[in-house]
């Protein structure tokens, strides 16, 4: 094989050969990274908030000067609940009741007392509420009630609270660790409950207890008073639907939480990624029609030694087979250093990523690796039978 | 294998000319193994057209090319892989050899694709034909008849069944000729092969057993 390499490798071109493995690097890395970008990014816009599906939209009224001054207030008439109800876009229309009693609460964690408020809870239908199963249910009478809280609170004793009084930070995995009292008066009735917070959600900006639990403490200790809901919360086919935002804006509504925005960033940030990807996959698929090239012209160069080689028993294999190798390893090489650089620009951003957000799931270099894998395999695999090919028709004196 | 045999092969550039006469072209050949054979020509009357079909590496012709009972035209190219490194050894007319390469090392281009002969065998031939000082010798630096030698210890470097010398002498005096010619036929006894050589008129000094007029 050594003297059959020393014939072969006769009229490489060394520039050639760098040129197709930066061009093939700089396709390859920016495929992997594009990939494994979008794959790191995606959790922060997608898995946020894990008790709200992804497609729902909380609408409210806007509150202008205009309200303040006039006193027209900001909530939904049914007629007006009714009218979001029949449009097309909507698949489920759901209210938030909100309580109609006093409440005064006390939230501490781990014993010490963090937050002494007059709140109020609201509530919205069940089936909105993607708590995990059982956790999110009341029963009439009980003392233990089921709560969500907004995660700017958790957000604003970590960084505000807890800092400065050395208190444990509060994760997700540590709810646990608050307790909520909960004292209601009204109706000539007075009673204590404790509060079980289940999770924190970023889009549901208020107090969430189970809709069971409000029913029953609004008839219990305000019985006979209703106020109509000054929030909406949707279900859409498509949150980026035109008719949504046009319905909104022509009403006068507001969409409240950032869901979205969010949405909207996130196909943006696909969008950016897919074009990014392909540019990369261009220059990946020049740079492979430039390794080709160089190797056809090789071939060429080379046609009068391969086909003596041939003639004197060597079989299409064994000729093809130098070419072969030289292709896998400036493959291997260049999947070699994509892998490494892009670790190191992970590690990075991932820095970054995980300082904005620190809940962030840190993820792994799979995507990348898999990816890179697949397209080492294709681009090899073409370049094996190519090569091939053109040995064969050297065979077949088709040169 | 034991035979090669013709079958009304014609090449297709000769299909229109009328005045062919030929022991070979459109005839019955057959060739055996353990046998010598002359195949003498003119130039031009398709001496190297028929080793091609033989190695094949040509196929325009129309008749039949029988290894034994083997239609050539069938074999595929791991046959002729085989046929070439295991079967038949080519003395191309035109060397085929690679200037890039030293003398030994053209040789051992072949012997390390058969594992055939032993080292010390291959240096003996070199020496014994005259040309043992340039082993090392780049084959562009040689004049042809040297050439020709390396071409020859080349062809010998594998088991054939036959060995087909097309114009091995052209630029040898008569004695290098008759060594070559020597060698050529001790190997070939050895094997028990069938040789087949041909020539423009010039030929080796040796009991051919039949000549045939191409």
């Amino acid at each position: 094989m050594n003297l059959v390499w020393k014939l072969l490798r006769q009229h490489i071109s060394i520039p050639q050969f760098v040129g197709f493995f930066f061009a093939n690097l700089f396709g390859m890395l920016i495929v992997l990274l594009g990939y494994q970008f979008y794959r790191d990014v995606m959790p922060v816009f997608t898995s946020e908030d894990s008790f709200m599906k992804s497609d729902y939209i909380i609408v409210s009224k806007k509150i202008g000067m205009g309200y303040t001054i006039s006193g027209r207030t900001n909530t939904f008439t049914p007629a007006e609940v009714n009218d979001v109800e029949n449009q097309p876009f909507a698949s489920s229309v759901g209210t938030f009741t909100s309580t109609e009693y006093k409440v005064e609460a006390n939230m501490g964690v781990n014993g010490v007392n963090v937050l002494n408020s007059e709140l109020f809870f609201e509530s919205i239908p069940d089936h909105f509420v993607d708590a995990p199963k059982g956790s999110w249910k009341y029963t009439p009478g009980e003392h233990v009630v089921p709560i969500i809280l907004p995660r700017a609170y958790i957000t604003m004793y970590n960084f505000g609270f807890a800092q400065s009084r050395s208190l444990p930070k509060i994760s997700d995995g540590l709810v646990g660790m608050i307790n909520f009292d909960i004292f209601i008066h009204g109706n000539g009735h007075a009673d204590r409950f404790k509060g079980k917070v289940i999770g924190f959600s970023s889009r549901l900006n208020t107090i969430l207890v189970p809709q069971a639990f409000m029913d029953w403490s609004n008839n219990y200790f305000a019985p006979g008073s209703h106020s109509d809901p000054t929030r909406l919360i949707m279900q859409v086919d498509n949150p980026a639907n035109e008719k949504v935002t046009k319905y909104i804006d022509q009403k006068g509504y507001e969409v409240e939480d950032d869901k979205l925005q969010a949405e909207k960033t996130t196909y943006f940030l696909r969008m950016i990624v897919t074009m990014v990807m392909v540019v990369g996959l261009v220059i990946s698929i020049l740079s492979f029609y430039i390794l080709m090239l160089s190797i056809y012209l090789l071939v060429q160069k080379n046609s009068s030694k391969l086909e003596n080689l041939l003639l004197i028993g060597y079989s299409p294999n064994n000729v093809a087979r130098p070419y072969q190798l030289l292709t896998i390893g400036l493959n291997t090489g260049v999947l070699l250093i994509a892998w490494g650089t892009l670790y190191f620009v992970r590690d990075y951003y991932m820095g970054v990523i995980e300082t904005l957000f620190p809940d962030i799931d840190s993820g792994t270099m799979l995507p990348a690796i898999l990816l890179g894998l697949c397209l080492f395999a294709l681009v090899s695999i073409c370049n094996i039978i190519a090569i091939r090919h053109k040995i064969v028709s050297i065979w077949k004196r088709k040169e | 294998m034991q035979t090669i045999n013709l079958a009304s092969v014609l090449p297709q550039v000769f299909q229109q000319s009328k005045d062919l006469k030929s022991e070979i072209w459109k005839q019955n050949v057959k060739f055996e193994r353990g046998h010598l054979y002359l195949v003498e020509a003119e130039s031009g009357k398709g001496k190297s057209t028929f080793c091609s079909y033989i190695v094949g590496y040509r196929h325009d012709y129309s008749g039949t090319v029988m290894f034994d009972d083997r239609d050539t035209k069938t074999f595929k190219v791991k046959d002729w892989v085989e046929m070439r490194q295991q079967h038949i050894s080519h003395l191309f007319q035109e060397l085929r050899l690679f200037p890039e390469l030293t003398a030994w090392e053209n040789v051992q281009i072949k012997n390390k694709l058969t594992n055939f002969k032993d080292d010390a065998t291959i240096r003996q031939w070199f020496d014994m034909l005259g040309i043992g000082d340039k082993l090392d010798a780049k084959i562009g630096r040689m004049s042809f008849g040297q050439q020709q030698r390396v071409a020859m210890i080349r062809a010998l470097v594998q088991p054939f069944d036959f060995l087909l010398a097309d114009e091995p002498i052209s630029h040898l005096d008569d004695n290098n000729s008759r060594i070559m010619a020597d060698i050529m036929m001790t190997e070939a006894k050895a094997q028990g092969a069938g040789v087949i050589v041909t020539s423009i008129g010039k030929h080796m000094d040796l009991n051919y057993e039949k000549t045939l007029l191409l």
